[in-house]
């Protein structure tokens, strides 16, 4: 399982290596402290296309520079052929219903799931 | 440059009012340092406006309203405050602030920063564009476009959002500052309806 921290949040990629997980608040400061997250969603895209599944149920807050890294990370997967990409989502988060169908415009195919 | 206004221009005044502003000196730390302070702030502003909902303290708004508002403006104030720092001309001594008012119909969170006259050019072309086109299609277009970007691009991507996914009216009031030649103070302020966020009418 790879992981990277911050102060206020956690991104992990389980070992199956595609699934990742995002817990807590996600406020840096551009897409160079992005960076390293983005590597991290792209490393899914490399071998065979398998379905993968970004869980954000529990990630509370996310900054307009974060969308901007989830919106790279969803054109670079709608670009790779045979890909389906998930994200799990919760109603609870009220950033989650708000945000995330500009995503789905960037990739018809994307599953919202909102629990 | 001359003083000049853009967008929603704001509520008449004479509406009962609650209001709160925070100031920075932006000299004081790097920013980086001051970048965890936006947060902070922000999330001081998003539980400090559900204290006062509705302003005039006839009816309780009911606890999703509530927590929905108060991320509505957590968001919003941490969006307008990163922009205000990222683009302060930090040559002088104008301090950042943001503004917090409630009243009975509406939220307006306002940020203050100086900017050079060359900055303010480029900010009004941006705002005349976000004014002239639709937010959604513009933001959604962005997005796109950053993507082919290899560095980070000063799209103010934050403002669409906050226009967007949040039914926020925008407005701007650029004045040319009367101590700095060639500086001017840029007042961004996001005004949210009550009646839009669930419940939440007052």
């Amino acid at each position: 399982m790879k992981t990277i921290k911050g102060e206020s949040f956690e991104v992990e990629l389980q070992n199956d290596n595609s699934t990742a997980v995002f817990r807590g608040a996600l406020r840096l400061s551009g897409m160079e402290d992005y960076a390293p997250i983005l590597e991290l969603l792209k490393s899914t895209l490399a071998g065979i296309p398998t379905p993968i599944v970004l869980d954000l149920r529990e990630l509370d807050f996310l900054n307009s520079s974060g969308i901007t890294m989830f919106s790279r990370f969803v054109i670079e997967a709608r670009d790779h052929a045979g890909v389906s990409l998930q994200f799990l989502a919760s109603e609870a988060i009220h950033w989650h219903a708000r945000s995330l169908k500009n995503l789905q415009r960037l990739m018809p195919t994307l599953v919202i799931q909102l629990t | 440059m001359t003083n000049q206004t853009f967008g929603y221009a704001g509520q008449a005044p004479g509406d009962r009012r609650e209001y709160l502003t925070l100031a920075f000196s932006p000299l004081s730390a790097p920013l980086r340092s001051r970048w965890r302070n936006n947060g902070l702030s922000a999330d001081f502003l998003g539980d400090y406006v559900t204290t006062f909902l509705p302003a005039d303290g006839t009816m309780a708004a009911p606890a999703g309203s509530k927590k929905e508002i108060k991320h509505a403006v957590t968001y919003i104030a941490n969006e307008l405050l990163e922009n205000a720092m990222k683009y302060h001309e930090h040559s002088v001594d104008i301090p950042i602030g943001i503004h917090l008012e409630l009243t009975g119909t509406q939220i307006t969170v306002s940020a203050t920063n100086g900017i050079s006259d060359g900055q303010a050019q480029c900010y009004q072309t941006f705002v005349a564009t976000i004014l002239r086109e639709d937010a959604g299609e513009l933001l959604v277009r962005q997005l796109e476009e950053s993507s082919r970007d290899a560095v980070s691009v000063k799209s103010c991507l934050g403002l669409l959002t906050i226009i967007s996914d949040y039914g926020a009216q925008l407005g701007w009031r650029f004045e040319v500052h009367p101590d700095y030649p060639g500086i001017m103070t840029v007042i961004t302020s996001a005004v949210l309806p009550l009646k839009d966020l669930s419940g939440a009418a007052v």
